[in-house]
Order: C-alpha cells, then sequence, then structure tokens
C-alpha cells in the first residue's frame, strides 16, 4: 500500500497554512470565476498564471492555487446555469437544461444543492482515480524513448481537438501555428537565433505566459464587444438554501453514472469536461428518462452532467501529470506554467518530485470538501457577486491581466506581445479554429524538436528510427485511427448539411 | 470568402516562414540541424492552409460596423496604456483604462469613471503595496 503512504505524505504537504490559505482562496476565486458569465476555467487559470508566477510561489503551492481554481470554476458555472440560464462556463452548459426549469418552478435551492452534491463525488471518483491510475501510467511512460515521445506529441496534436463538430485541418492548422511561434528565439541545441527578425526582444522565444493571457482574456474582451451592451436578466430569487435531503438522496444512480462516464471522458486526450458532461447527459437521459421528464426540471439531469464535468476535469489532470500531454484547454494552461517553473510533467515528475504529485493530490481531496462546505451555505453571496456587470467586470479582467504580465519582465514589450496574441487569438476564434492546439503547440514545440533531434543524433540521421519501437508505431496507428474517424466525420457532417440545403 | 483570405494569409505567413527557416544550419553537434523541424512544421502549415483557400469550410459573421468600431476602440485603449503606463505611472494609467474600456463596453461614462477612480488606487494598493509586485507609482513625466 505503498499510495496511501505517499497520499498520506502529500497531505503533509497540502496543510502547511500558505497552502491551506491559496487552497481556500483558489477555491472561492474559482467559484466566483466559474459563475461569472464571460469568465470560464480556462480564462480564470489564464489571467492568474502570471501572477502566481511573480509572487514567486513554488511549483507545488501554485498548482495547489490554480487546481482549487479549475475546481472550484466547475462548481460555479452551475450557478448561473440554474439561477440565470446562462451558462457561467462551457461544460455547465447542459446543466442549464435540467436546472433552469427546476428553479423556475421554485426548485432552486434544491437544484444548487442536488448539483453541489454531484460535483462533490464527481470530483472525488476523479481524484481517487488520479490517485490510482497516475502513478501506473507514469510507470509506463518510463519505458518512453525521445522517438516514442515525438509520437505521443503528435497524437496529441491530432486528439486535443476532440472528434466532432471541427475540421480536422483547423486543429492540426492551429498546433502548426503554435509549433511555428515556438520555434521562434534561439535554438536551445546549436545556439542559433531563428525568426527573431533582429528583435532582441524575442530572443529568449515568446513567453507562452503571455501568448496565453492574450490569446485567452484579450480576445475574451474583444469576442464580447461583438455582442450588444443589454442588461442581463434577473436571476431567480433565492428562499432558502436549505434542500430537500430527499430530493438529493434519489439522484444517487445518476451522480455515480456520470461520475464514471465523466471520469473516463476526461483522462481520454482531446474530450475535457465540455465533452464529459454532455456525454453524461445523454448516457443519463438513455438510462433513466422513462416518463420524459427530462429537459422540464428533472433532478437526474442536473446532477448526472455536474458529477460528469467534475469528474472529467479531474481525469484531465491523469495525462497531463503523468505524461506531459494535457486533456484539456485548462490543464493546456497549467501545463505552461509548470513549464515555466522549470517542471517538466511526465513519468519523472512523480519520481523527482512526489511533494508536488502527492500534495497537488492531497489538495484537491481537501478542496472538494471546502468547495461543497463553501458551496452549500454561501450561494446566496456568490448569486450577488454573479450580477456584476460586464462592463465593469472586463476592465478589471484587462487590468489584473496588464498586472501579472508586466510583473513578469517589467517590459512593455510584454504588453504590446500580449495585445497581438488577443488580437490573434480573437481572429483564429472567428474563423472557427480551437486555440488550444495553438497552446499545446507553443508549449510542447521545444520538447517535441528536441525530442525529434535527439533520436535523429541516436540513429545517426536514420528516419527509421521514429518507427523503430512498438510504442511508437502503436501510437501513430492510433493517430491514423484518430485522423480517419475524424475525417468521415467532417465529410459527413459537410453532406448532411448540404442535403439539408438541397431539401430546403 | 474569409476563410479563403485568411487561409492564403496563413499560407503567405507559414510560406515566408519555410523560406526564412531554411538557411539555417549548424556546423557541429546534432546530425538534424536547427532547420529541419520549422521546414517540416512551415510545409505542413502551407499544405494545409492551401487547402482551406481550395476547400474552405465554416463560415464567418463579422460584427456590423457600430461594433468593430467599438472593438477598435478598445484596442485603441489597451494598446494606448502599453505606452502610458511607464509616463504616466500605474495608478493613473489604470484609471484611464478602466474608465475608458468601462465606456467602450457600454457602462455609463460617470459610473465608468468612478469605478476606475476606486479601483485603480485599490488595485495599486493591492499589488504594489500588499502583494508587492513592484508597479511604477508615478510615471517618468511626472517626476520631472
Amino acid at each position: 500500500m505503498e499510495t496511501f503512504s505517499l497520499v498520506a505524505q502529500g497531505f503533509a504537504v497540502a496543510l502547511t497554512p500558505l497552502n491551506i490559505a491559496l487552497l481556500l482562496l483558489g477555491c472561492f476565486g474559482g467559484t466566483l470565476i466559474g459563475a461569472l458569465p464571460g469568465l470560464g476555467p480556462v480564462n480564470g487559470v489564464a489571467i492568474l498564471i502570471p501572477l502566481t508566477f511573480a509572487f514567486g510561489f513554488d511549483a507545488t503551492s501554485s498548482m495547489i492555487l490554480l487546481s482549487a481554481v479549475y475546481f472550484g470554476c466547475m462548481y460555479g458555472g452551475r450557478i448561473s446555469s440554474i439561477l440565470l440560464n446562462i451558462p457561467g462556463d462551457e461544460p455547465a452548459v447542459m446543466t442549464t437544461l435540467d436546472g433552469y426549469p427546476m428553479a423556475k418552478q421554485g426548485r432552486a435551492a434544491d437544484a444548487l444543492a442536488i448539483s453541489g452534491v454531484a460535483s462533490f463525488f464527481g470530483a472525488t471518483v476523479a481524484v481517487i482515480g488520479l490517485t490510482l491510475f497516475a502513478p501506473l501510467l507514469a510507470g509506463l511512460a518510463i519505458y518512453f524513448g525521445p522517438a516514442d515521445y515525438f509520437a505521443l506529441y503528435i497524437l496529441a496534436f491530432v486528439t486535443i481537438g476532440g472528434i466532432a463538430g471541427v475540421d480536422p485541418r483547423k486543429t492540426l492548422l492551429s498546433a502548426l501555428i503554435g509549433l511555428m511561434i515556438a520555434t521562434v528565439g534561439i535554438d536551445p541545441i546549436s545556439g542559433m537565433p531563428r525568426f527573431t527578425l533582429g528583435n532582441y526582444h524575442i530572443y529568449d522565444g515568446v513567453d507562452a505566459i503571455v501568448a496565453l493571457v492574450g490569446l485567452f482574456a484579450i480576445s475574451e474582451i474583444l469576442m464580447l464587444l461583438e455582442k450588444a451592451a443589454k442588461d442581463r436578466a434577473r436571476p431567480i430569487g433565492l428562499d432558502s438554501w436549505l434542500p430537500d435531503l430527499r430530493e438529493i438522496w434519489k439522484t444517487r444512480w445518476a451522480v455515480l453514472r456520470g461520475s464514471i462516464v465523466g471520469f473516463v471522458a476526461g483522462v481520454l486526450p482531446g474530450a475535457g469536461a465540455s465533452l464529459g458532461s454532455v456525454m453524461s447527459y445523454s448516457i443519463e437521459k438513455q438510462a433513466s428518462d422513462t416518463e420524459g421528464t427530462f429537459g422540464k426540471g428533472d433532478p437526474r439531469g442536473v446532477a448526472a452532467p455536474e458529477a460528469g464535468n467534475n469528474a472529467a476535469s479531474g481525469g484531465a489532470l491523469i495525462p497531463m501529470l503523468s505524461l506531459g500531454v494535457p486533456g484539456s484547454g485548462t490543464t493546456a494552461v497549467m501545463l505552461a506554467m509548470l513549464i515555466s517553473l522549470n517542471v517538466q510533467p511526465g513519468p519523472l515528475l512523480f519520481e523527482r518530485q512526489p511533494d508536488l504529485v502527492w500534495g497537488l493530490v492531497a489538495s484537491l481531496y481537501l478542496g472538494n470538501v471546502a468547495l461543497l462546505i463553501l458551496n452549500l451555505p454561501m450561494i446566496g453571496l456568490f448569486s450577488r457577486l454573479m450580477m456584476v456587470p460586464t462592463w465593469s467586470l472586463m476592465p478589471i479582467v484587462a487590468a489584473v491581466s496588464f498586472v501579472g504580465v508586466f510583473s513578469i519582465s517589467n517590459s512593455t514589450f510584454d504588453l504590446e506581445l500580449m495585445i497581438m496574441f488577443g488580437v490573434l487569438g480573437y481572429l483564429l476564434r472567428k474563423l472557427d479554429i480551437s486555440l488550444v492546439p495553438l497552446v499545446l503547440g507553443l508549449l510542447l514545440g521545444g520538447d517535441m524538436e528536441r525530442n525529434l533531434r535527439r533520436a535523429m543524433s541516436i540513429s545517426d540521421g536514420d528516419w527509421g528510427v521514429l518507427i523503430a519501437s512498438p510504442i511508437s508505431v502503436t501510437l501513430y496507428v492510433l493517430t491514423l485511427l484518430f485522423l480517419g474517424l475524424s475525417v468521415w466525420l467532417a465529410l459527413r457532417d459537410r453532406k448532411r448539411a448540404q442535403s439539408r440545403v438541397m431539401e430546403g | 470568402m474569409t476563410v479563403r483570405l485568411s487561409g492564403a494569409a496563413i499560407f503567405v505567413i507559414a510560406a515566408l516562414y519555410t523560406w526564412y527557416g531554411r538557411g539555417y544550419s549548424a556546423p557541429f553537434g546534432d546530425v538534424l540541424g536547427p532547420s529541419v523541424f520549422p521546414m517540416i512544421v512551415g510545409i505542413l502549415a502551407m499544405i494545409l492552409s492551401a487547402s482551406l483557400v481550395v476547400f474552405p469550410s465554416g463560415q464567418v459573421a463579422w460584427p456590423d460596423r457600430s461594433h468593430m468600431l467599438r472593438q477598435i476602440a478598445a484596442l485603441a485603449v489597451l494598446l494606448g496604456y502599453t505606452f502610458l503606463l511607464l509616463p504616466l505611472g500605474f495608478p493613473i494609467a489604470t484609471f484611464g483604462l478602466i474608465a475608458c474600456l468601462g465606456i467602450v463596453l457600454g457602462g455609463a461614462p460617470l459610473k465608468a469613471v468612478a469605478l476606475g477612480a476606486v479601483l485603480s488606487p485599490g488595485l495599486w494598493v493591492l499589488f504594489d503595496q500588499v502583494l508587492g509586485l513592484p508597479l511604477p507609482l508615478m510615471g517618468h513625466w511626472l517626476e520631472r
């Protein structure tokens, strides 16, 4: 039972006063960020990264803070879904389907409590899964050589965009743009400056954190400006926060199913929390919607997607920590922080920095309990803070982003770079090109190139080394299968859309 | 049309990137050298962006003129902030940032100015004094 002693050791790390304070702060801040429409987990974590960096916390404390924010967002997203019918973040979309009808029927307190408890169970299942499976995966990854890592990164780029709905070419193009940006700066192996165009500011390369804050926070401001500025609907009032416990008990199977489905979706690359909640909801609907009550305020329709998205967001941490390949947008952003702190996630992380891994796991257990306790009685406070109007929220987001980025290097060049990335992010989002593969390319590009060159040095220039090991061949086969599937789906969607046009 | 144009723009950038990247070579060290990886990336990007020009997918709905003007105004405010942060110092520049962005985002002008007046010294105290991130208090225009 080595795992138990490791987790116990982790609790010793997590229970230092600084880490407890950061955990509680992160839980509260995360819930608020999640509840505010327009600010999701990716933007929230992206804005906070330069700040944690500037404060000089160690990697463990920073990870605890950011993971608490990440988990808090998943809890917070449901509040505006249920009370406003506006999802606070993307994964909370499914919660509006049954949550808002429940609130309209005067069962807002029940819906909030059910979703809170479901979130707790989903996240706890995910953390237990993380405790058990992450070391296993990291153990396997020890056998990976440079060529295998190169293949793994290719698989990551192909899968990160998800399966359905997007043109796979756009996902790949996004990853390639990220890789192009990653090669800017001095080549670490030969010491030669590449693509700097003589600008000494970027000799060190483009700082991933500056790019991230621009891509996510600044582009969000530009997206918001597209819509007419109008007042949001008033939220449904709350009489009490005390729920009916029997209602919660009735959703137990929905919670269990949702947690497991969500967890599996989270571990798979490229799925993430949004797909986790969609899959949990549709599976729950098929399993238990015998009377056609789903969509009209069925408590199980609130419980399943909430359990699902929390389980998925925890599950997404597994590939990020054990392979260094994130499974979702937010974990990709967290990877940026680890790399900036010179922590290379992957199998060696478990060997070299067990304090970080297990301290993080322990604080996720604690954070879940804290979030459950925080969320039930303080729901009234959150629902009032949620009403902060956009015109006053986004300037604060901009100011905090500027402070964070400025404090990294004290140069205004980075601020200009951040704004340029904001415009780039906005244009790509308009073109339906996901930003997550770009971030992944930017983050993994350096390591990917290093592994390719190392593999080629070992083989003395023979390209055959790339397919010489069974691991890399398996990864390439998976990549091809996934590519084939997504191309087929994209073509099918296109044909369907065309035939609809023809009929119409 | 937008997708085709953007594909063409990305193609041009990728082509320039590949053109620049082709010449890098290291006299000693590793086998592959600093040029091969950028070449692979650049050529793949050229192929994919060219395919977007030939077979575009998806439609882009651009905002109308008044919203686009707001976006340009917001960008001008953000860029202005990067130029004025050091000359004016953090509290005054941030006051301008919050007030102007608030107005661009559709807030009532008086309220936005009030928000900036309250928040900019507040943020300076929070970040500089309490959390210890050094921020310029008085810019070099004001110190003389």
